[in-house]
């Protein structure tokens, strides 16, 4: 099967600084992990997949063509990018569908698509509710439905369960799995490697601007359970939180910071999915957002190289 | 969806959707709402000298010539909406069709999507020009309401000359707007140079004759006012101005051109560069 992205030799240069150090790469169809810390290398790579970029040296196709300069391929491709933006004053429909519409269907089938896409990812009661009075869940779902409006056959998807609630995560984690299982070819980028390997065992782990390591998430796996893993919890009741995790064994270390609990943990695995539990029991009040902070990649790195 | 079941949107399609996206967010901008404050100054003003007018004098006077009521309103026309509003509106507005979109990190939304760079440039510069047409067009509606009656001027038969004004003043922003778009996608700070442009060089430039104030958008405005200007010393540099302008059609003309070149050129430069955006 014909990769979905081939980077040949591939490098990016902001000025004197580098971004993407000369890569060659394939990526097959399926859901594909980008994995890396802050500053590796992995936004730019994903500017460059989604055309936002022009490759200063190298070659790199998308879905068998150029990206750069051809427009006809957004198409088949929907980005979901990290960074918090929108047009506060509008509703997500209205975004949803003025978005889609770019894709040059009429006014009825665009809004026929934004609703289906605002259903995909739960948000068909805020449907009509102004962007700016979104959760940071909610505006991380709004920015999948953006680009699953179209029905792509390529997602790209740049940190997208950044700042979701636990619920919304396994649903975005379950919607990811299920459009890989469709057919559908799904890049995500993520600095956490749970989250990725909940999505897909197929890895493209990026470093100082250089693919490391691609293939089989499992054997990196084992190395990094070995590190602790630190999760930020912001929630109504912190310190009943805090109580119930002092009761787990995995649970090695917790302090407060502002509405938060900041946990460390051995296990990531079951830590998460106690908390998701916790969260759809609703038992210890409202859990509003789950982040895991860049130092735990960043820690694996380093140990992988000293290894 | 794929590309097999929908054609690509048109340039001019692509170019509208931009427009509806954009034109509620540009007229409830901060933006629009600091320069429609400012568009409140002329009626301010306007409003300030009529009651003066009515109250201690019988006309208005400039050097102690009587002057009437079209005639300032043309004054005004000129020196403060063609010459100082417009600009503004045009440098403000025009410099940032893309510079808000990657401040505000939206700019990505609209460049993944299968439509050309520069039609998300048109489709802006579109939302501009109707979104500034409508700030200018109620403060200029009410400067001629106030202004005009006075020293005897006739609403009824001044009417004509104001949709031209009105017409002027659009063109004014369509051509400020299309070379300030230029410059915001060209330039490195685009604010200065535009102010630059627009209060340096337009005015220097159209003091002296020759070729030079070809270069100026001004100087094809000039041939579009109808007003006569009062005959007095005071402004008799002003009246100068008008020496030497270009036929109508040369104006038209000139002013296509200056439209279709900048716009061109922006929509290349769009098309071509990298935004990146930071993180």
């Amino acid at each position: 099967m014909a990769p979905i992205v081939a980077a040949d030799h591939l490098s990016k240069w902001y000025g004197q600084v580098i971004g993407l150090n000369d890569v060659s790469v394939t990526v097959p169809s399926g859901v594909t992990g980008l994995l890396g810390p802050n500053g590796a290398g992995k936004s730019t790579l994903m500017k460059l997949i989604t055309g936002q970029l022009k490759p200063s040296k190298g070659s790199l196709s998308v879905l068998g063509e150029p990206i750069w300069r051809n427009p006809a391929l957004y198409f088949k491709i929907g980005f979901c990018p990290e960074q918090d933006a929108f047009y506060e004053r509008m509703t997500g429909l209205e975004w949803v569908t003025a978005l889609v519409r770019l894709n040059g269907v009429s006014e009825t089938e665009g809004v026929a698509m934004a609703r289906r896409a605002l259903e995909t990812v739960d948000l068909v009661d805020a449907a009509d509710k102004k962007i700016g009075a979104y959760s940071k869940g909610m505006r991380q779902r709004i920015k999948m439905a953006q680009a699953l409006a179209h029905d792509p056959e390529l997602l790209i998807l740049d940190e997208p369960l950044a700042g979701m609630d636990p619920i919304a995560r396994r649903k975005t984690i379950r919607m990811i799995k299920d459009l890989g299982r469709a057919g559908r070819s799904v890049i995500v980028s993520s600095h956490i490697l749970h989250e990725i390997e909940s999505m897909t065992a197929n890895i493209l782990l990026i470093n100082q601007g250089r693919i490391v390591a691609e293939g089989n998430v499992h054997q990196i796996r084992d190395l990094i359970d070995e590190h602790p893993h630190t999760v930020y919890i912001r929630a109504d009741q912190t310190r009943a939180l805090a109580r119930e995790f002092l009761t787990q064994d995995d649970v090695l270390s917790l302090k407060f910071e502002d509405e938060a609990v900041v946990v460390q943990t051995a296990r990531p695995d079951a830590f998460y999915a106690r908390l998701t539990d916790l969260a759809a029991s609703g038992e210890l009040g409202g859990i509003h957002e789950v982040t895991s902070p860049d130092d735990n990649l960043q820690a694996v790195f380093q140990y992988l190289v000293k290894s | 969806m794929n590309r097999e079941r929908v054609n690509a949107p048109s340039m001019f399609a692509s170019a509208a959707r931009i427009f509806e996206l954009s034109l509620g967010q540009m007229l409830w901008s901060r933006r629009s709402v600091f320069l429609g404050i400012l568009l409140g100054g002329p009626v301010l003003l306007a409003a300030i000298v009529r009651v003066v007018v009515e109250m201690y004098a019988r006309g208005f006077r400039i050097n102690g010539a009587s002057v009437a009521g079209p005639a300032v309103f043309g004054l005004i026309i000129w020196l403060l909406y063609i010459r100082f509003i417009v600009p503004i509106l045009g440098v403000f507005f025009g410099t940032s069709l893309i510079a808000d979109e990657v401040e505000d990190k939206t700019i990505t939304y609209l460049f993944t999507r299968p439509i050309p760079r520069s039609a998300v440039l048109l489709g802006k510069y579109l939302a501009y020009v109707v979104c500034t047409v409508l700030l200018v067009l109620p403060s200029v509606i009410l400067v001629f309401f106030l202004i005009v009656p006075m020293g005897g001027g006739s609403i009824a038969r001044e009417f004509p000359s104001l949709v031209t004004d009105l017409a002027m003043l659009a063109l004014g922003l369509v051509a400020y707007g299309a070379v300030f778009a230029l410059v915001g996608t060209r330039m490195k700070r685009p604010l200065i140079t535009g102010l630059v442009f627009a209060f340096g060089w337009e005015p220097a430039v159209l003091l002296f004759p020759g070729y030079l104030r070809r270069l100026t958008v001004a100087y094809y405005l000039q041939a579009l006012v109808k007003h006569e200007m009062p005959q007095d010393s005071a402004t008799s540099v002003l009246l100068q101005l008008f020496h030497e302008v270009p036929s109508v059609a040369t104006s038209l003309l000139g002013l296509a051109v200056i439209v279709g070149l900048s716009l061109w050129s922006a929509g290349r430069a769009v098309e071509n560069r990298e935004y990146v955006l930071e993180q």
